[in-house]
């Protein structure tokens, strides 16, 4: 026999080629364990003895269970992260600087819209607290109260509460006690219980036909009456256009006494303003469009934007704030400067210097987290002309919510297209609807907190705010003129300390650290470590997920089809012809071993194969001719020369 | 003798030829190796076999790529952090104070006389009090003013700029009170070249120009004094430092080190770590830290120079210099400030994974700081490269900076065209770009967060007794000498939460590259390294297989050149295909002696070979490597 047949002779006795020719399932198991990569398997075969069979069994189990189980935990924590944290020493860019006076409105300017609201303010507080003025401010001498019908105290009275009498109220104008009915809302009540205070003040807001009212209390009077107050302002400044609320407002040129950044003068020309309602005229420094964002490149309060601000107390609206000073809020350039909720306050007669640490913060969105890139997905209109964040979409939320149920937009936000400010005229019980709805959002019912997402990516500045008195005992003498020379056009007043402030805003040093979420697991890593987790349980690849497949699915159902197509065949041939007999025994051995021929030699690598028989091999019986082993030592050198002599004659 | 031997096997096997062909190596290899594909290539038919040669074929290819990628982000040095937040015994931060004036008034007088009445005049013509104050009548040394003078550019015809010296001879005795501040502008003169070349530095408000022009000149005055004078003229530890305490143990202005800062003056500095060891602190809250009450002698401050009053504090880790003016934070006077203190550290690296220098060895600039025996730090890199370019630039060097050996600060009379070139360079934004690129951060970037608190101190009702407790301590008389804007208390402790380290370590190593790889190899195809092994020896093979070919071919080649000119016709090609594929046409012994059937005629040469195809594809077995042993 020729080496070759030989070999193929081995290969076939170690490797029988029998899997899907397998007669039963059983065989097919056998065959499939003895020849399987996979370990364990093989073992359930070759051991001896019931009990350890079944002890490898379950050990084979086992482990599969294992493997599909860790592979279940990689796959769930796929999508996990990992977080890095950078830091960079490079030019910063400066980040914009919002300035606002904390009083939105000089008191001369807008002292004519609101001379009703402070009369009647000042009355109430007469009346309710035993406040009379003293005449120490001349200019608001107070006019005597009988013979005018009171305008804002009867649209949303103020009332006290006692608190032994409940459900019963005294109006503090007509002196009568009333019946309240409804429910009373104290406010931030759920929050802190206040038992010492016996009298509460509040005040009723009730829909349109008065049936419906709500009540607010509130502990201290001040609260009451600065709430009570505002509502009315809002109503008021609702209707006044905007050109106008900016020219009661202050200028640039009245605001900032002094300018300077990064050792350069600047001017109320690199100021933009920013109208806001709550606090008037606002000024963005560094924020100005079509020009390039400024940068530092050195760290250190002198390289950074240092400001003396005039603060005119005299023109302060006595109700409306009852602090001095100015807020600062340091915001991206593209983001909507959110100043009353996140402001810094400035004292006056200090020095605040500032000091800032740049820190950038990168998230995965989706499928990592639930953050946004730019807004684009969440279903909120921006109402802000401004880039995208969470409080922009919270409120907007709330804005288009306010004018969806009251008809009117709020005061302090921007309006929606195609709607107005509330006002009395037109929606006489929006302040109901508004402390209703309002109340609905801060417990979260509106759906405005699930629907908003926050931003993917944002800069934090972390500051650092220090005070020193400014200007030094020794230094005011000479200070103060020199910089009323240079007000001198915008205000004719001898400056007082207490009137300016002086703010330094500056980075500490140029280190930026960037906080970067990357994904924890790529799709290598999770390949690589179920491999792990495969070949650590079982040796076991993904060849060998495809040979199971082979073996259970394709080769098993094609034994069970085969078999039933067998027997409904046998079935119908009884059927037809019951009388002969013979053929099933001959189709019976086909069937079980259909590789084999009906020849007796052993199979050859062809027939195993199944290939097509080569010509040569047509007659049966005979030997191949054993040219292989030519092969195999024509190489021989002494035998190459031999050879070759018979060849040539 | 064992290579000896293995040489000549290797030898013996050059001359027998190779034992076996490349398809009979790749079936005995496929069929025994240990990676999961290959058998199955051999094992199964016709349809079976494609289909798993392609399959075989992809899985090595992708184990290949998914290699590439691991390898690719091992060699990216990537590196993960682990946060710790916690407390812990730590060193007390160092704690720099110095006072926002540099020198007491009453010491530096006679230095900056003719500067403060040059100042005062020029006010005087700026804000223009009433006429009667405003007299001329002092004489002015002008030799400061004629260097930098003050002008005032008058817009009012923004054709026609008129620029009016304000100490000038032509000038209105007072200019300011004709033109406002919207239409003059007050600029300073700088010149060089002699006075030929000038350039005016705008500002828009006239107090950021006197105090410029004043700090300007005040430099130049300060840098032709010896610093031992400039230290006498400061504020004395003894008169700044009234109490200190540090946890239970008391401290006095001994347990401080002075340090002549150019633009604070005396700085002194508690727990600095370069003598003795750093103080540790094993306990959060204020009980536990340092409490320190400061006068700051707001009535002794040089007025022109320190329009803010307060005293500058610094917390910066032992031996690093401080750079108080970039980092440090103000206490105001008359109350008492607490300073809760969270110390950030942030550990990297270094070179590969991140570009941080350890202790700036490998930084290009020279470090000025290091007579003060200080570690590196970025801004000491930042300041040194400035000096340096000023020095390379103006020929001397700026007071605020120390000097390198043997160079001179600058001052009006050696270098008159200081000034200018100083705020060039100052203004130079490619210059700090240059010095920030050249500049690396150092690897340990520690910062301390502060949780800054304020309150009145002292109280109305303590207020007497603590301010004449304090007088007494000090000056031992019985008046009061400290007051209320002068003394600032400070509290700084550690929080709950002292440290929060952020310490990187590499995220890919080479257990994680190894692991990855096997688990790669594992998943596709079962491999291992052995396998490799196994594949590497079959490349062996393989190419000792083509070796001995080759050498054959070669062989044969000479041989039938020889013999070519004997043979009468030339082989046609058959014969010559024929004598290709029949080559060794003998009857073998060793065949013979194997128990081949006997008795077969030999095929007679000439004849075309059987067509049995089948026998190409037969794989050569362990019969081969018998026979192999027997051949050598």
């Amino acid at each position: 026999m020729a080496p070759g047949e030989k070999i193929k002779a081995k290969i076939k006795k170690n490797l029988p080629v029998r899997g899907p020719q397998a007669p039963t399932i059983k065989d097919l198991m056998r065959w499939y364990c003895l020849n399987t990569n996979t370990h364990g398997c093989r073992r359930i075969v070759v051991s001896r003895g019931r009990l350890r069979r079944l002890i490898w069994i379950g050990i084979t189990l086992m482990a599969v269970a294992l493997i599909i189980w860790q592979c279940a935990l990689l796959v769930c924590s796929f999508y996990t992260v990992s977080v890095s944290i950078k830091v960079h020493f490079q030019k910063l860019d400066f980040p914009a600087v919002t300035i606002c006076n904390m009083n939105p409105y000089k008191y001369s300017a807008v002292r004519d819209l609101l001379a009703d609201l402070d009369k009647e303010t000042r009355e109430a507080l007469k009346s309710l607290f035993g406040f009379s003025e003293v005449n120490s401010r001349k200019r608001r001498e107070a006019e005597p109260w009988e013979g005018i019908q009171p305008r804002f105290l009867n649209v949303v009275p103020l009332l006290v509460f006692n608190e032994e009498e409940r459900g019963k109220a005294r109006d503090f104008i007509t002196g009568r006690k009333r019946k309240v009915s409804g429910k009373i809302i104290h406010k931030a009540s759920n929050v802190v219980h206040v038992h010492d205070s016996k009298e509460m003040v509040g005040f009723q807001l009730c829909s349109n036909d008065t049936s419906d009212c709500a009540t607010y209390t509130f502990s201290s009077g001040i609260n009451a009456i600065q709430e009570w107050y505002k509502l009315h302002y809002m109503n008021i400044m609702a209707q006044v256009p905007l050109e106008k609320k900016i020219n009661m407002s202050y200028s640039a040129e009245e605001l900032l006494v002094t300018c300077f950044f990064d050792g350069m003068s600047c001017n109320a020309r690199n100021f933009t303003l920013f109208h806001h309602p709550m606090y008037g005229n606002c000024y963005t420094f560094n924020n100005r469009e079509n020009e390039s964002i400024l940068s530092t490149s050195m760290g250190g309060s002198e390289y950074g934007l240092q400001v003396i601000l005039y603060i005119n107390e005299e023109e302060y609206n006595p109700f409306l704030v009852s602090s001095t000073g100015a807020k600062v809020l340091i915001h991206r350039q593209d983001e909507y400067p959110f100043i009353e909720d996140v402001g810094t306050e400035i004292e006056t007669a200090m020095s605040t210097s500032i000091g800032m640490h740049l820190t950038e913060s990168f998230k995965l969105s989706e499928p990592y987290s639930q953050c946004t890139e730019d807004g684009g997905d969440v279903p909120v209109r921006n109402i802000y002309n401004a880039a995208y964040s969470l409080q922009i979409c919270l409120y907007s939320c709330f804005q288009t919510k306010m004018v969806e149920k009251c008809g009117c937009a709020q005061y302090s936000k921007p309006l929606p297209p195609a709607a107005s400010y509330c006002n009395y005229q037109q929606h006489p019980n929006w302040m109901y609807c508004y402390y209703q709805l309002y109340q609905a959002f801060v417990q979260e019912e509106l759906g405005c907190q699930s629907v908003c997402r926050e931003t993917c990516s944002f800069k934090e500045w972390t500051l650092t705010t220090s005070l020193a008195q400014w200007p030094s005992e020794v230094s005011e003498k000479w200070l103060l003129p020199v910089l009323n020379w240079d007000q001198s056009q915008q205000i004719n007043k001898k400056f007082n300390k207490t009137d300016l402030a002086k703010l330094l805003i500056f980075y500490k040093d140029l280190n930026q650290r960037s906080i970067m979420e990357s994904p924890a697991n790529s799709i290598e890593m999770l390949l690589s470590n179920f491999g792990g987790q495969l070949g650590l349980w079982m040796s076991c690849s993904v060849v060998c997920v495809i040979e199971i497949i082979e073996v259970f699915f394709i080769d098993s159902f094609s034994i069970i089809a085969r078999r039933q197509w067998q027997k409904a065949k046998e079935w119908w041939a009884q059927k037809q012809a019951p009388l002969g007999p013979e053929a099933p025994p001959a189709r019976q051995q086909g069937q079980d071993n259909p590789a084999l021929d009906v020849d007796d030699d052993l199979p050859t690598f062809t027939s195993a194969l199944r290939l097509p028989p080569a010509p040569g091999a047509q007659v049966p019986g005979t030997p191949p001719p054993r040219y292989n082993t030519l092969r195999w030592e024509r190489a021989f050198s002494n035998q190459l020369s031999d050879t070759e002599v018979p060849e040539e004659p | 003798m064992h290579v000896k031997k293995y040489l000549l096997k290797g030898l013996h096997r050059l001359q027998k030829g190779p034992g076996y062909s490349y398809k009979e190596l790749l079936v005995w290899y496929c069929s025994n190796t240990n990676t999961h594909g290959p058998k199955r290539i051999i094992c199964e038919g016709p349809k079976k076999q494609a289909l798993w040669l392609l399959l075989t074929l992809l899985f090595a290819g992708l184990v290949c790529w998914q290699w590439g990628v691991f390898v690719r982000t091992y060699l990216g040095w990537e590196v993960s952090v682990a946060l710790s937040l916690g407390f812990k015994t730590m060193d007390f931060p160092a704690v720099t104070l110095c006072n926002a004036s540099p020198f007491q008034y009453s010491k530096v007088k006679h230095l900056l006389r003719d500067l403060d009445e040059l100042m005062e005049a020029v006010l005087d013509r700026i804000v223009a009090p009433e006429p009667g104050r405003a007299n001329g009548s002092r004489t002015l040394n002008l030799t400061i003013w004629n260097h930098t003078p003050l002008v005032l550019i008058d817009e009012r015809d923004p054709r026609h700029p008129v620029v009016l010296d304000l100490l000038g001879p032509h000038s209105s005795p007072a200019p300011g009170r004709t033109c406002s501040a919207q239409e003059c502008k007050v600029a300073m003169r700088l010149c060089s070249l002699n006075g030929t070349a000038c350039a005016f530095w705008n500002f828009t408000s006239a107090t950021q120009a006197v105090t410029e022009w004043y700090v300007l000149q005040a430099t130049n005055i300060f840098s032709q004094v010896p610093r031992q004078d400039l230290v006498a003229m400061g504020y004395s530890a003894p008169r700044m430092i009234l109490a200190c305490l540090f946890g239970t143990e008391p401290c006095s202005h001994r347990n401080f080190t002075a340090i002549f800062h150019p633009y604070y003056g005396n700085c002194y500095i508690f727990n600095w770590g370069m003598t003795e060891k750093a103080l540790p602190s094993a306990n959060p809250g204020s009980e536990f830290g340092l409490k320190l009450v400061l006068d700051i002698g707001q009535e002794d401050y040089v007025p022109f120079l320190a329009s803010t009053a307060g005293a500058r504090l610094l917390l910066h880790e032992q031996r690093t210099y401080p750079f108080i003016r970039e980092e440090g934070i103000y206490a105001m006077t008359g109350t008492e400030t607490s300073i809760g203190v969270l110390v950030d550290k942030l550990q990297r690296m270094g070179e590969p994974y991140s570009p941080c220098t350890v202790n700036g060895s490998d930084v290009a600039v020279q470090n000025l700081y290091s007579d003060y025996n200080t570690t590196y730090s970025i801004q000491a890199c930042l300041h040194s490269c400035f000096q340096d370019h000023m020095i390379h630039n103006c020929s001397c060097g700026h007071y605020l900076y120390p000097l390198p050996q043997g160079e001179s600060y600058c001052n009006n009379q050696d270098f008159p065209d200081w000034a200018h070139c100083y705020l060039d360079l100052r203004m130079s934004v490619a210059l700090r770009e240059t010095c920030i690129s050249m500049c690396k951060e150092s690897c340990n970037d520690t910062q301390y967060k502060m949780t800054i608190s304020m309150a009145d101190w002292p109280s109305e009702a303590s207020e007497d007794w603590i301010l004449h407790v304090l007088s007494q301590e000090r000056d031992q008389s019985p008046n009061i000498t400290v007051s209320r804007s002068g003394i600032v208390k400070l509290n700084i402790y550690f929080q709950e939460f002292n440290y929060r380290t952020i310490e990187e370590s590499a995220a890919n190593n080479i257990v994680w590259l190894l692991s990855n790889l096997g688990g790669q190899f594992g998943f596709w195809m079962g491999g291992s390294v052995l396998c490799l092994i196994e594949f590497g020896e079959i490349i062996i093979d393989f190419l000792w297989i083509t070796i001995i070919r080759l050498v054959a071919f070669l062989r044969s080649l000479r041989q039938r050149r020889a013999r070519a000119p004997r043979d009468s016709p030339p082989p046609t090609v058959a014969e010559l295909v024929e004598a290709h594929t029949n080559f060794g046409f003998q009857p073998d012994p060793a065949s013979q002696a194997e128990g081949y059937p006997h008795g077969q005629p030999l095929p007679i040469p000439g004849t075309p070979p059987p067509n049995y195809d089948s026998l190409r594809l037969q794989p050569l077995d362990t019969v081969e490597s018998d026979s192999e042993g027997d051949a050598i």
